[in-house]
């Protein structure tokens, strides 16, 4: 069996066939994870310093002087990276004095942070298969995103106390701005919200499950929400980008309505993270420093959004990004400062960010170039070996020989 | 430009634009399923477009031709765009006083036209720009 | 679904009885359950002012005569699916046959599903298997309720 890192539900049931060293045939990939194993053979990034492609030996070399001149060096990415590789960032960090983060940053790393913390309860997606009967998507479309969440886990399939199928055994709750391909499997179960009103369903929420009258349009679908609820036997709730943005940061409405739910009946969070190993950073960097994301060495450790990318790009002098494109996801105003910066750019293929980039470093592709070690997006750790063979330097080696340069 | 609609955007992410990216951003694969807006119906007829046909979008911050999409759902005054590096120009960039940093929610100006669907290398040449 | 009515609107409409069967409509029927071709119906072939409604009924009808379409009727669009293997998680004749694999949402392991996903989309083997096949036929829609994207539809 393969493992795909197509996404952070690194689905470990994959069969592949290798005819003469090559990607054959594939079962059990979706459609995503199927063009992530076929994009070994295209696109991908080549050694290169101001421009000219040079040996991977001598853009490590360079990659390691722009690191070992900088007084703020920024390490960036790390979502696309290896366990191994993140910690070997880690130590690289502390080594220069730098400052590290992740794009959990502008996404969910506040409610990774509270989940990891303890503060939000949660469960592996084991048990959501096995014993969930309600699964809430909020702000959250894993049908685009993370393809075989709803099949594998979280609505389909039938677990130790899910026997009878979806139809009886299991409720999916979708609460969107949008008719996603996740709202319209849960049909009935979406409930639509405008722009920004995540906040206010959070109230009404509250409200319908304390019994009051809650104050959206439509009343009495609230309180049968809130009536169904109640009545879960293990319910799960998991978290996207659209709800992450719309609370911008303010989780307290959030944490308070799962605290109440969590008075009634067992309700767990997992929240559906976009890299495939974005969750092991998170937890490699809080098990240093107690912060999931935007850390600096320099003079201890020091936690703030003033060390996230979108505020330290004004005030580093060198940036390396891993596994990442955050040229190509922020704003253009940011990419702007991005692309003026000194950058090195370790990654698989070419993006943005290694086109503005001084220096780049090819990477092989973790679980099917190179093995490692990694955390679904529910916190299991996951191991698997390389599947082919390739010329490529696996990310932790990249990482290390980098560090003993500078 | 000062005329046009204004509309509020939403980001999103679809399964087509994700394997496409898996493919690589340099294809026009990628720019067919990132550089698009997805309209309301009404919305559509009053500003002359029509699926397929081109779209400017403007903000304080940038702009960028994509191409009309017809959404199956009514949603007068919002439209939804892959987030990609076509909707990350139109982004103010400014984090908030609550140190957010938005990147799903703004508001434009869209109006219909505009000539051809911007391309990524164009992108990029804005970004390089001094 | 394709509609009696949508397949007669591109029929000569002349009743002509060339096809062997006594009216266009039952013609149309007959063309939409397969048991007749388009190319039973002559005047429609061989003269020219048929030429639009032709294209328009071979267009009207493609999903039918692909080579994708099963004995069952099952018509799957590649070109849409996601591969999230929702259809076969939720597919009974899986379920019932496959309880280490596609019941607990793996891939299949038993060898008797129906319904798998290979290089990232869904494919549909040992047809005679579902749940519409055969004398006792059943309208399941299992694999069509649970599609995020309508790749799967019965015709
Ligand atoms: S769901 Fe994610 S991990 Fe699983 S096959 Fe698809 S892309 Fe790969
Ligand atoms: S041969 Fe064609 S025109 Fe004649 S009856 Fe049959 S369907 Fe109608
Ligand atoms: S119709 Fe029912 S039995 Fe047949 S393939 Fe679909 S889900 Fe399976
Ligand atoms: S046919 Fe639909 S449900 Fe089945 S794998 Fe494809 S997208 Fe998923």
């Amino acid at each position: 069996m393969a493992f795909c890192t197509g996404c952070s539900l690194l689905c470990d049931d994959i069969v592949v066939d290798l005819d003469g060293g090559k990607i054959g045939k594939t079962m059990n990939l979706c459609r995503k994870g199927h063009a992530h194993y076929s994009s070994i053979s295209s696109g991908r990034l080549t050694p290169s310093v101001d421009g000219s492609e040079v040996g991977v030996e001598d853009a490590m070399m360079a990659a390691a002087e722009v690191l070992a001149g900088a007084d703020n060096p920024l390490l960036f990415g790390w979502g696309g990276s290896t366990l191994e590789a993140q910690r070997a960032g880690v130590d690289l960090a502390k080594k220069l004095g730098g400052a590290i983060d992740d794009p959990s940053s502008y996404s969910q790393g506040l409610i990774t942070e509270k989940i990891i913390a303890g503060d939000l309860p949660t469960c592996t997606l084991d048990d959501v298969r096995n014993f969930a009967d309600v699964s809430i998507y909020w702000g959250d479309d894993p049908s685009s995103s993370h393809p075989r969440h709803m099949s594998r886990f979280s609505y389909f399939p039938r677990g130790e106390k899910r026997q009878r199928g979806y139809e009886e055994d299991r409720e999916a709750i979708v609460i969107d701005v949008r008719k996603s391909p996740t709202a319209q499997i849960a049909a009935d179960g979406f409930f639509k919200i405008t722009p920004g009103g995540d906040g206010a369903f959070i109230e009404a929420l509250v409200a319908s499950l304390a019994g009051k009258i809650p104050k959206v349009e439509d009343k009495k679908r609230m309180l049968n929400l809130g009536t169904k609820l109640r009545k879960a036997k293990f319910g799960a709730i998991f978290t996207g980008q659209g709800l992450a943005h719309s609370l911008r940061g303010d989780l307290s409405g959030f944490v308070s309505l799962v605290g109440k739910l969590s008075e009634i009946t067992r309700f767990s969070v997992i929240p559906t993270l976009g890299d495939y190993n974005t969750r092991g950073f998170n937890q490699t960097l809080f098990d240093e420093t107690g912060h999931v994301n935007s850390v600096t060495f320099k003079d201890g450790v020091r936690h703030g959004q003033e060390f996230s990318i979108a505020r330290l790009l004004d005030s580093c002098d060198a940036v390396m990004v891993v596994g990442s494109d955050p040229a190509a996801a922020l704003p253009a105003a940011i990419a702007k400062k991005l692309a003026k910066a000194v950058t090195v750019a370790i990654g698989s293929h070419r993006n943005m960010t290694t086109d503005f980039a001084k220096v780049s470093v090819p990477m092989a592709v973790a679980g099917i170039e190179a093995g490692g070690s990694c955390l679904r997006t529910d916190g299991v750790r996951v191991e698997f070996d390389g599947l082919v063979g390739s010329d490529h330097l696996s990310d932790v080696d990249i990482i290390k020989r980098i560090m003993e340069a500078v | 430009m000062a005329g046009g609609k204004e509309l509020t955007v939403i980001t999103f992410r679809g399964i087509f634009q994700e394997v496409e990216e898996a493919r690589g951003m340099y294809s026009d694969g990628y720019r067919d399923q990132s550089a698009v807006v997805a309209l309301d119906g009404g919305d559509m007829k009053e500003m002359g477009v029509e699926a397929g046909h081109p779209v400017h979008l403007e903000t304080a911050s940038g702009d960028v031709v994509v191409a009309a999409k017809l959404s199956e759902e009514a949603h007068p005054g919002v439209a939804f765009m892959p987030a990609s590096p076509w909707s990350a120009q139109l982004l103010s960039g400014e984090v908030g006083e609550d140190g957010f940093l938005e990147l799903k929610m703004f508001t434009v100006r869209a109006s219909s036209g505009g000539g051809r669907v911007t391309s990524i290398e164009e992108i990029e040449a804005v970004i390089r720009a001094p | 679904m394709i509609s009696v009515m949508e397949v007669y609107q591109l029929l000569p409409k002349t009743n002509c009885k060339r096809c062997g069967l006594p009216t266009c409509m039952a013609f149309a029927v007959a063309l939409i359950s397969r048991e007749k071709t388009i190319e039973d119906c002559t005047p429609l072939l061989e003269e020219a002012k048929y030429e639009k409604k032709l294209a328009g009924l071979r267009e009207l009808l493609a999903p039918i005569l692909s080579a994708d379409a099963t004995e069952t009727g099952m018509v799957i669009h590649p070109e849409k699916c996601y591969g999230c293997g929702n259809c076969v998680v939720a597919c009974p004749v899986n379920v019932a046959s496959d309880p280490k694999g596609t019941a607990i949402g793996r891939g299949p392991v038993s060898g008797k599903a129906i319904l798998m996903v290979e290089d990232g989309v869904v494919k549909c083997v040992n047809v005679d298997e579902c749940r519409r096949f055969g004398p006792e036929k059943v309208l399941c829609n299992a694999c069509i309720a649970t599609c995020p994207s309508k790749a799967i539809e019965f015709i």
